[in-house]
C-alpha cells in the first residue's frame, strides 16, 4: 500500500508532466504560427460570401488580402458595378469565382438615347423580366413606376443626371451620352393646304424645313436649302403626293443610303418609291364626319389604307382592320407610309389641342425615320460634365458577362471554409496552454 | 391626289358681304388658267361665325358698308388666324377713311391684331407672278372715280412670319368683278395678283 507521501509525489509528477505537455502544446502552436507566418499555406479551401447581410464588401476585402483559390458569391440581387468589377478582378487574378442566387435575379435593361427631334427629348426604353414592380427615376426624383415590370418606353423632355430603374433584384442605370446632328427635312408636294400645314407644323415644332411645292408645270415655290437628295443634306424626305414623281429615283437611292422617307397619302404609288413602301395603296376611305374634333381626331380624316403590308413592315396605326400607318426598313434606310392625305383638317378644325397634336404627330413621323448621326458628347472617363456617373444598363447581363452564368454552390465543399480559422485556433491553443501551464506552476508554488 | 382648293367668300352679319359676286368665279378661272392646282369650279360662302370657316384656310371678305363683327365672329376669326387661316379683305370703296375701312381695320385689330403696311418686297409679290412694285394699281384707283387716289401698300396682320390678314384698299372687288369670259378683251389680265394671293396662301 502506497503511503500518502508517495501519492503526493505521484500527483506532482503527473502535474509536472501535464505542464510539460502544455508547454509543448504552446511551443508547437507558436512554432506553427511562426511557420505559417514565414510560409503561408497555399489556400485550398473555397470561400463563400453572401450579399444579404453586411454586403459583399467585407468579403471582397478579405478575398483581396488573402486570396482563396476558389470563391463563391451568394447574391440576393445583381451587384452594383463596383462590386461586380471587383469580383471580376479577383477572378482575373487567379481565384476561381462563381456565383449563385437563392432567388431568380430579374433580367433588366435600360437605355437612353436622344430622340431625333429638334426639341432634344430623351427616349428611355426599359425592359424588366420577372414581374416585380420597377420604379424609374433620375436625380430629380421618381418619374414612373411599372407595377409588373415588362417593357416600357418613355420620352422625357429633360433628364437630371443618371436615370435609374430599380426592382427587387436589380438597379439598372443609364444616361444619354450622345447628341444628334439633325439636318433639315425636305417636303415635296403640290401647293395646297396639306403641304402648307405640314411645313408649318414641322417648322413650329423646330425642324428646319426645305420644300419644293409645285404650283404649275415647271413652276415650284421653294424654301430652305435645296440640293441633291442625300443624307449629307437632309434628315428625311416627305413626299406628300404625286408631284414627287420626278424625284422618285433620287428618293429610292437616298433610302438605300440610310435616309428616311415619309410617304403620305397616295405618294407610295410613285414608280421607284412604290418598291420601298410598307405596302400598297388602297382605295381612299372618307373620314368619320365630326370625328376631327373628337378625342380620336384622325378617325375624321380621309385615308388611303396601306394595302397588304409587306412581311417586314411594322404596323404603327390602324383604323379598325385597316392599316393607316406602317413602316419598314429598306437597306440602310427607313420608310414610313402614312395613308392620311388631309391632316390639315385636324389642325384647322380639331379641338383645343389640335394644333399641338398635329405638330407632334408630324414630328413623330419624321423622327421615326430621320437619319440623324450620333455625336458623342465631350466626357472625361466615366464622369461627364453634366454630372452623369458610371452607368449599368443591364446588370444581370453584365454579371454573366463578367463571371459566367450562375452555378449552384457545390454541397460537397464545406459550407464555410476560412483560411484564417487555423491561425485563430493555433493562437488560442498557444495562449490557453501557456496560461494553464503558468497557473499550474503558480498554484503548486513553483516559479 | 390633292384635295382641291375651294375659293370661299366670308359671310358676316353686318354690312354687304356679297357686294362682289363675280370675283370668286374670276379668280377660280385665273387659278385654273395659270396653275396646275386642283381648284373647285365653284366657290363657297362661309359664315364667319360658323365652324365651317375652318374648312377654308383662305377666305375672301369684302363690302362697302360699316363692319361690326359679332362676338362669335370675332372669337372664330381669332382662332382661325391662330391656326393658320388667312383672311383676304378688300375694301370695295377704295377710299382712305371710308366707313368700311375704318370699321374693318378696327374690328380686325380687335379680333386678330393690328394691321401694318406690308413691304412691297414681301414674298406675296413674287409667289407666282412678279410684282416688283408691290400691289398692282386698279383702274378704279387711277381713274374709275376720278380721284387718282392710289394706295401704295397693302396692310397685313402677322403671326410670326405668316400673313394672317391681308388688307387692301385698292378695290380689287370692283377690278375683278366681271365675267371671266371677258378677260379676252383685256390686254393684261388684271386678276394675276389674285393668283399670287391664292398661291401665297397655299404655300406659305
Amino acid at each position: 500500500m502506497r503511503s500518502r507521501a508517495d501519492r503526493a509525489k505521484g500527483a506532482r509528477r503527473i502535474r509536472e508532466l501535464a505542464e510539460r505537455v502544455l508547454r509543448g502544446v504552446a511551443l508547437a502552436a507558436l512554432a506553427a504560427l511562426f511557420w505559417r507566418a514565414l510560409m503561408p499555406p497555399a489556400p485550398k479551401a473555397m470561400s463563400i460570401a453572401r450579399s444579404d447581410k453586411a454586403g459583399l464588401t467585407p468579403s471582397l476585402l478579405r478575398w483581396t488580402l488573402d486570396a482563396p483559390s476558389a470563391a463563391h458569391a451568394v447574391l440576393d440581387r445583381a451587384p452594383d458595378p463596383q462590386s461586380r468589377d471587383w469580383i471580376a478582378a479577383l477572378a482575373r487574378s487567379g481565384t476561381a469565382v462563381s456565383w449563385s442566387s437563392p432567388r431568380t435575379l430579374g433580367a433588366s435593361a435600360v437605355v437612353a438615347e436622344p430622340t431625333p427631334e429638334p426639341y432634344g427629348a430623351t427616349r428611355v426604353r426599359l425592359a424588366a423580366a420577372g414581374g416585380d414592380p420597377v420604379s424609374i427615376g433620375d436625380a430629380a426624383g421618381l418619374i414612373d413606376t411599372l407595377p409588373r415590370g415588362g417593357a416600357s418606353e418613355l420620352e422625357l423632355s429633360s433628364v437630371a443626371g443618371t436615370i435609374r430603374a430599380s426592382g427587387a433584384t436589380f438597379t439598372a442605370s443609364t444616361a444619354s451620352r450622345d447628341s444628334l446632328s439633325l439636318r433639315p427635312v425636305l417636303v415635296l408636294g403640290t401647293a395646297g393646304w396639306e403641304s402648307k400645314f405640314t411645313i408649318a407644323a414641322l417648322e413650329e415644332r423646330g425642324w428646319r424645313v426645305a420644300s419644293r411645292v409645285r404650283v404649275a408645270p415647271n413652276v415650284e415655290v421653294t424654301q430652305g436649302p435645296l440640293g441633291a437628295i442625300d443624307t449629307s443634306r437632309y434628315a428625311a424626305v416627305i413626299a406628300l403626293d404625286s408631284s414627287a414623281a420626278s424625284s422618285a429615283g433620287a428618293i429610292a437611292r437616298y433610302v438605300r443610303d440610310g435616309g428616311g422617307v415619309v410617304l403620305a397619302g397616295s405618294a407610295a404609288r410613285l414608280g421607284p418609291v412604290s418598291a420601298l413602301a410598307a405596302g400598297g395603296v388602297g382605295r381612299r376611305m372618307a373620314g368619320v364626319a365630326g370625328a376631327v374634333a373628337s378625342s380620336t381626331p384622325r378617325e375624321g380624316l380621309g385615308v388611303f389604307p396601306v394595302a397588304a403590308p409587306r412581311g417586314d413592315a411594322v404596323v404603327l396605326e390602324t383604323r379598325g382592320t385597316v392599316v393607316t400607318v406602317a413602316a419598314r426598313r429598306v437597306a440602310a434606310g427607313r420608310v414610313l407610309q402614312s395613308g392620311y392625305d388631309e391632316t390639315w383638317r385636324w389642325r384647322m378644325a380639331g379641338g383645343d389641342e389640335a394644333m399641338t397634336a398635329h405638330r407632334e404627330w408630324w414630328s413623330r413621323l419624321v423622327s421615326a425615320v430621320a437619319y440623324a448621326p450620333l455625336v458623342r458628347r465631350a466626357s472625361s472617363g466615366d464622369v461627364t460634365l453634366d454630372g452623369v456617373g458610371a452607368t449599368d444598363e443591364a446588370p444581370l447581363a453584365s454579371l454573366i458577362d463578367a463571371l459566367g452564368p450562375a452555378s449552384p454552390l457545390d454541397s460537397r465543399l464545406p459550407a464555410t471554409t476560412d483560411d484564417t480559422r487555423m491561425t485563430r485556433i493555433l493562437f488560442a491553443a498557444a495562449l490557453a496552454a501557456l496560461l494553464l501551464e503558468w497557473a499550474s506552476r503558480r498554484l503548486r508554488g513553483a516559479r | 391626289m390633292v384635295s382641291e382648293f375651294v375659293f370661299a367668300t366670308a359671310q358676316y352679319e353686318s354690312g354687304d358681304w356679297d357686294s362682289a359676286p363675280l370675283v370668286p368665279a374670276n379668280l377660280i378661272d385665273s387659278v385654273a388658267r395659270y396653275t396646275s392646282l386642283a381648284v373647285a369650279p365653284t366657290g363657297a360662302i362661309v359664315a364667319l361665325a360658323s365652324d365651317d370657316l375652318f374648312r377654308f384656310p383662305l377666305v375672301f371678305l369684302t363690302g362697302h358698308l360699316p363692319v361690326r363683327f359679332t362676338e362669335a365672329e370675332r372669337t372664330n376669326l381669332r382662332r382661325y388666324a391662330d391656326r393658320g387661316g388667312m383672311l383676304f379683305v378688300d375694301d370695295h370703296n377704295h377710299d382712305i377713311d371710308g366707313a368700311f375701312h375704318k370699321t374693318a381695320v378696327e374690328e380686325l385689330g380687335r379680333a386678330i391684331g393690328p394691321l401694318a403696311q406690308l413691304p412691297n418686297t414681301h414674298a406675296l409679290y413674287s409667289a407666282f407672278f412678279k410684282f416688283p412694285d408691290g400691289p398692282p394699281n386698279t383702274s378704279h384707283e387711277l381713274n374709275g372715280w376720278g380721284d387718282n387716289l392710289v394706295h401704295s401698300h397693302l396692310l397685313a396682320a402677322m403671326r410670326g412670319d405668316r400673313v394672317v390678314v391681308l388688307y387692301s384698299n385698292k378695290d380689287y372687288s370692283s377690278e375683278w368683278g366681271y365675267h371671266p369670259d371677258n378677260k379676252r378683251f383685256l390686254s393684261i389680265d388684271n386678276t394675276k395678283f389674285g393668283v399670287n394671293v391664292i398661291v401665297y396662301a397655299l404655300t406659305r
